[in-house]
């Protein structure tokens, strides 16, 4: 079977829907941080594939700079989200609705 | 390189003090006070080299920033600027000196303070509207900080709140009229060398002049508490701590009458014709009522805030007369009034650290336990009604003298609100504040004591004697400039000449 | 040569400034400091007055103080006999009062402050005197107001000196307020500020002032009300008593209530035009009466005579350890033997008695009033003459109940004549009182205002001149001042308490309480002032800063509240609610 463009935006519109999915409907803040790595990461498939297709390198070079960034934004997000349940003792997002501590 | 040199070493100054811990309270202050200085000292260093009557702007540096947009960073100075820059360098370090009293929090003061400080005297350098309202809004918010944090009184949120709204919605004002300015010309460029020249050979349309002159007159006319839209102006000095009011009442508020001077005149002749009559009612009601309203005042800042509007008018009413003698009066004025605000505000303050209260009722006889203080309050106040030998005076009958021409009635209306009602003030607050029988609740208050107490004081009180036994320092450097302005502002536009031939 | 103006002006100014800065908790010194600059302005007077013989022109006199367009005031000095003869009553007759001083307020603790306010005040007279200009005028003028509040207000914890000072200062102030809407209009019709200029201006065009002669004469002399106290500008006069007796002598006498009728004197070439006399006229009599030398004649005199009674009084209160009522007095005539002499050549002067100097200057204004005068007019004549009787009459009281007579309470006991340093200028000035008047001054200040009568005489004929030239104005004056003595000897001879306000009722307690103009000006104030800024701060308040400013902030909030209940702080209601508008977003477009 020939796998197509078509086949790789699919399975990114199900990661993202998925990680949407988490987004939503989780409660801990942790889960849903993770499902956002994952809609970030459905986008990146989306690039990469569309690279590939279109014989043009951008997408590709856009990726790293995507994973590259992500991991700096990973690293100082969960720092804020054990901050956050260090001093609240949760991670739950339902108890976070306040700016203040 | 000179005004870029005072321009960042406040700046810098405030970065540096990044790096140092807030307990290194000595350091933070003696750094600060260093960077002031020398910023002052350059300032007169600039003041005495400048030449007058030299058409270019001087001590010119340019950056080029965003060149797409024709913004770059240009300063310079000519003779209407660089006797402000001197105030702002002066009152600067005037109001750092007295920030001792400041007790929580040093650190993020001083960097406030020195932002403010490098911020103002950017305003008055730049030559590049974009940034002239760039340093504008970074000397204007550090205020709004220091009032909410630092603040006193019960009615320091309120304060800062409707200062805060106030002077974004005025600055926000302007912006929209600098705005409309920049699109209308077609100079594509804010630099005021540039768009003179441009304007000079295609001025705007009358159309657009009589719409963009209000929006820059009023937008800046809030930052100066023009009647009507001057409640926070009292309130907010009332509230703020002794360096920002000093700084915001005799700085800050300037920018606002300089743009107007420099930017709304000469380039909308057309608005000038059409709002001019209207500015002069406003300034009286800046002299009459604001100093009707002072008379009531039963809080020394308050009336102090007050009579600081009822001086603003004198500025506007030069404005208006858009004569030669009028503005440059104004200018002097504006120069003037810089020292003797700072100088209320910083007098006014030692005495709310010394009896922890302003109500006048409360005070008293203060004199023979501060004699120092007590001296200044009375020079103060007598540079405030007028008194000649000090700049003031020297502004007001300049104001007087030439909007006499245009607008009579005004200057007399102008010369009972400043001589009488002023003097009727003025003196109650001396007699209710220094003289009279002292209350045994001050036996324990005390004078500014040693040097660096009274230095700050010296500093103001020589500058405004200084410059109101030899006026020809300020006038002769002013006047050239202002006649320019004059020219312009008084100019028919050939467009609408074009279109009735 | 053109140094010495400069000289006399700023030397007083460097001992305000020095004793100020440097000397303030040496008194001694201070006080020294203050005595030798007036002195040696006195000297330099002198030599100027040697030198030039009273006018005086070069280019070295004035300096540009400021000019922008066609705004030009001079820093300049104008030296003519009117103000050589102002230089000598200033600097003299008040360096005789800051002598006086050193004696009286030798007790006070803050005797620098004293000194350098009264240096102040010979600065801002000298150059209220020697302005070339008139906004140079006006700038001394306000100084001279400065610096009698500080003096007034000299013992500042008491309420009523505090209240004094600020009263006089505020009235000052409304006379100021015409002088400089005054010198704004001169200027504006005439084009200059000059003295000189404005002279030309006029002689070339004797019509250029127009319909706004007499606005401007009456502008002006506005500020001449204000400061002369008169009336309806008097009111903070006898409340100026509050300060130390020196500085009434000072404010009445030598200076400050002259520099009135010498700043009339100097713009009187502007208020020379038909028409704005008769105004005039009733208010400044003599210089309305267009007899300008006679008026500064007078003010000479006057000075000498008028400090010398202060400053007797001065001597009394001093040696009565600060009583100040005449009816605790009598009998000093033998405890205060020099005093009493001055004191009785000071109230003969005043009264006009001949040959003191009082006649003779008095006499010139009533000459010029009197049927055969160059301005008959028999209204002030008569007016003149009761003012003279009156004026023989209080002095003679004064003197009866507080020298002669029996001493009316123990305090007089311990008293003692003042030390010398208070005695001399007394004997200096007495001297003066009594020589003045045949001195020649009348004929030097006639010739300066173009009097052609005005002749030189010898001694002895000045003494009877008056009796010569307008023997009606002589004998009316002689018999006003007799009337006035005797009935005063009649009523207080021998009194022990005042018979006076049992006999006049409700005059003299209106009298008392100065016919109420306190009260009338406290009401007008109330009424008008304190009215409208009641009413301004209660728009202020209610209309700007309630309707308006708390009206917009409490929309705005109400606004904002509503809105907040949509912020429920879920995170997930946000994003859902930012997917649901994605979709939205994406079914539009890709509709």
């Amino acid at each position: 079977m020939h796998v197509g463009l078509e086949h790789y935006l699919v399975v990114s519109a199900l990661l993202f829907s998925l990680g949407l999915l988490g987004v939503l409907a989780r409660r801990n803040v942790l889960v849903m941080y993770m499902s956002l790595e994952l809609m970030l990461n459905a986008a990146n498939l989306a690039l990469v594939a569309f690279s590939r297709f279109n014989n043009n390198l951008n997408g590709q070079v856009m990726v790293f700079f995507i994973i590259t960034v992500a991991a700096a934004e990973v690293s100082v997000g969960l720092a804020l989200i054990v901050a956050l349940y260090r001093k609240r003792q949760t991670a739950h997002v339902e108890d976070l609705t306040a700016m203040k501590l | 390189m000179l005004l870029t040199t005072l321009i960042f070493l406040p700046l810098l100054t405030a970065l540096l003090l990044v790096l140092i811990p807030a307990n290194f309270r000595f350091v933070l202050r003696a750094l600060s006070l260093l960077a002031t200085f020398v910023t002052m000292v350059l300032a007169v260093v600039l003041f005495a080299k400048f030449q007058p009557g030299v058409a270019d702007y001087q001590f010119t540096a340019q950056a080029s920033w965003l060149p797409a947009l024709g913004i770059s960073y240009h300063v310079g100075v000519d003779g209407l600027n660089v006797a402000l820059v001197l105030m702002a360098a002066i009152v600067g370090f005037a109001a750092t000196c007295v920030s001792w009293e400041i007790k929580t929090g040093e650190k993020l003061f001083y960097i406030l303070l020195l932002l403010i400080i490098g911020g103002i005297i950017g305003a008055f350098a730049s030559l590049d509207l974009f940034f002239f309202y760039f340093f504008n809004e970074l000397a204007l918010v550090p205020v709004f900080i220091m009032i909410g944090v630092w603040g006193r009184g019960p009615d320091k949120n309120y304060a800062t709140f409707q200062i805060t709204l106030y002077l974004s919605l005025g600055a926000f004002l302007a912006l929209f009229g600098l705005i409309a300015l920049y699109v209308q010309s077609g100079a594509n460029s804010l630099d005021l060398v540039v768009l003179k020249q441009h304007l000079a050979q295609k001025p705007l349309e009358a159309g657009s002049q009589k719409l963009i002159f209000p929006m820059l007159l009023f937008g800046f006319g809030v930052l100066v508490g023009l009647v009507p839209f001057h409640t926070w102006a009292p309130l907010g000095y009332g509230s703020a701590p002794t360096a920002t009011a000093m700084m915001h009442a005799g700085v800050l508020k300037k920018a606002g009458l300089y743009a107007i001077i420099r930017v709304a005149l000469p380039f909308m002749p057309q608005g000038v014709a059409e709002w001019m009559p209207i500015l002069a009612w406003l300034c009286l009601g800046n002299i009459l009522y604001c100093g009707w309203l002072a008379m009531r005042q039963k809080d020394l800042n308050l009336l102090i805030g007050y009579s600081s509007l009822a001086h603003m008018g004198f500025v506007f009413l030069g404005i208006a007369s858009v004569s030669l003698i009028g503005i440059t009066g104004a200018v002097v004025i504006m120069v003037a009034h810089g020292l003797l605000a700072a100088l209320s505000f910083a007098l006014s303050g030692w005495l709310y650290n010394q009896t922890g209260t302003l109500e006048m009722a409360k005070l008293g006889g203060l004199m023979r336990k501060m004699p120092f203080v007590g001296m200044a309050l009375v020079i103060c106040f007598m540079a405030g009604c007028g008194l000649p030998g000090f700049g003031n005076f020297v502004g007001e009958a300049l104001v007087m003298f030439g909007a006499w021409k245009s607008l009579p009635w005004f200057v007399v209306a102008a010369a009972w609100g400043g001589l009488v009602i002023g003097g009727i003030y003025m003196l109650r607050a001396i007699r209710s504040v220094v003289h009279g029988p002292q209350p045994d609740a001050w036996s324990g208050v005390s004078d500014a004591g040693n040097i660096w107490r009274k230095l700050p004081f010296a500093v103001l009180i020589a500058a405004l004697i200084i410059f109101g036994c030899f006026p020809k320092l300020l006038t002769e450097r002013i006047k050239p400039n202002v006649a320019e302005i004059v020219e312009a502002a008084a100019a028919k536009a050939p467009a609408k000449v074009a279109v009735t031939k | 040569m053109s140094l010495l103006p400069w000289l006399i002006l700023f030397l007083p100014l460097a001992g305000a400034v020095g004793i100020t800065l440097f000397t303030q908790r040496d008194r001694d010194l201070s006080a020294k400091i203050s005595i030798a600059a007036v002195w040696l302005s006195f000297f330099f007077s002198g030599l100027l007055c040697l030198f030039t013989s009273g006018t005086f022109k070069d280019a070295g006199l004035s300096a540009e103080w400021l000019t922008v367009g066609d705004l030009v005031v001079d820093f300049g000095f104008i030296i003519d006999p009117l103000s050589s003869l102002m230089l000598f009553i200033v600097t003299g007759v008040g360096g005789l009062i800051h002598i006086y001083s050193y004696g009286y307020m030798h007790e006070d603790r803050a005797v620098s402050r004293f000194f350098a306010s009264l240096s102040l005040f010979t600065f801002a007279m000298l150059g209220v005197v020697l302005a070339n200009n008139l906004l140079m005028m006006f700038i001394f003028w306000e100084l001279v107001g400065v610096s009698s509040y500080l003096l007034i207000g000299f013992w500042y914890e008491k309420e009523s000196a505090a209240d004094a000072a600020k009263k006089a200062f505020i009235t000052n102030r409304l006379g100021d307020f015409g002088f400089i809407l005054g010198i704004i209009l001169v200027w504006a019709t005439l084009g200059g500020l000059n003295f000189s200029v404005l002279k030309e201006t006029l002689a070339k065009n004797p019509g250029a002032m127009g319909g706004l002669a007499t606005a401007a004469g009456l502008l002006l002399f506005c500020g001449a009300m204000g400061k002369s106290a008169q009336f309806p500008l008097h009111v903070w006069l006898p409340d100026a008593m509050e300060g130390p007796t020196p500085v009434s002598a000072l404010i009445h006498a030598a200076t400050m209530v002259a520099a009135g009728v010498y700043m009339l004197c100097r713009v009187f070439f502007l208020l020379d035009v038909p028409g704005s006399h008769a105004q005039l006229g009733y208010m400044v009599m003599a210089v309305g009466l267009a007899a300008p030398g006679a008026a500064m004649f007078h003010l000479a005199t006057h000075a000498f005579f008028k400090a010398l009674l202060f400053l007797g009084a001065g001597s009394v209160i001093h040696a009565l350890h600060h009583e100040q009522d005449i009816w605790k007095m009598g009998g000093l005539k033998s405890k205060l033997p020099t005093t009493y002499r001055t004191f009785l050549i000071g109230t003969l002067a005043l009264c006009g008695v001949p040959p003191l100097s009082g006649f003779y200057s008095k006499d010139g204004i009533l000459a010029a009033a009197s049927p055969s005068g160059s301005h008959p007019n028999p209204f002030l004549f008569i007016l003149v003459v009761g003012v003279a009787a009156l004026t023989a009459f209080y002095m003679a009281r004064l003197f009866l109940v507080a020298f002669l007579g029996k001493a009316k309470d123990h305090c007089v006991d311990h008293a003692h004549e003042s030390p010398g340093v208070m005695i001399w200028p007394l004997r200096i000035l007495g001297t003066l009182s009594v020589i003045a008047g045949f001195m020649g001054l009348e004929q030097m200040l006639g010739r300066f205002f173009g009097d052609e009568h005005a002749h030189s005489l010898g001694y002895i004929a000045q003494l009877f001149a008056p009796f010569g030239h307008a023997p009606l104005a002589a004998f009316f004056g002689l018999f006003a001042t007799v009337l006035g003595f005797s009935v005063a000897y009649a009523l207080y001879a021998n009194a022990s308490t005042d018979p006076l306000p049992a006999k006049l009722g409700f005059l003299a307690r209106a009298m008392r309480d100065r016919f109420y103009f306190d009260e009338i000006y406290t009401g007008l104030i109330r009424l008008t002032h304190e009215a409208i800024s009641y009413v301004a701060s209660w728009i202020d308040r209610w209309l700007v800063a309630g309707l308006v400013v708390r009206g917009t902030h409490g929309t705005t909030e109400l606004f904002g509240r509503a809105l907040r209940l949509v912020q429920t702080g879920n995170l997930q209601t946000y994003a859902f609610l930012l997917v649901l508008g994605v979709a939205l977003l994406l079914f539009i477009i890709l509709k």
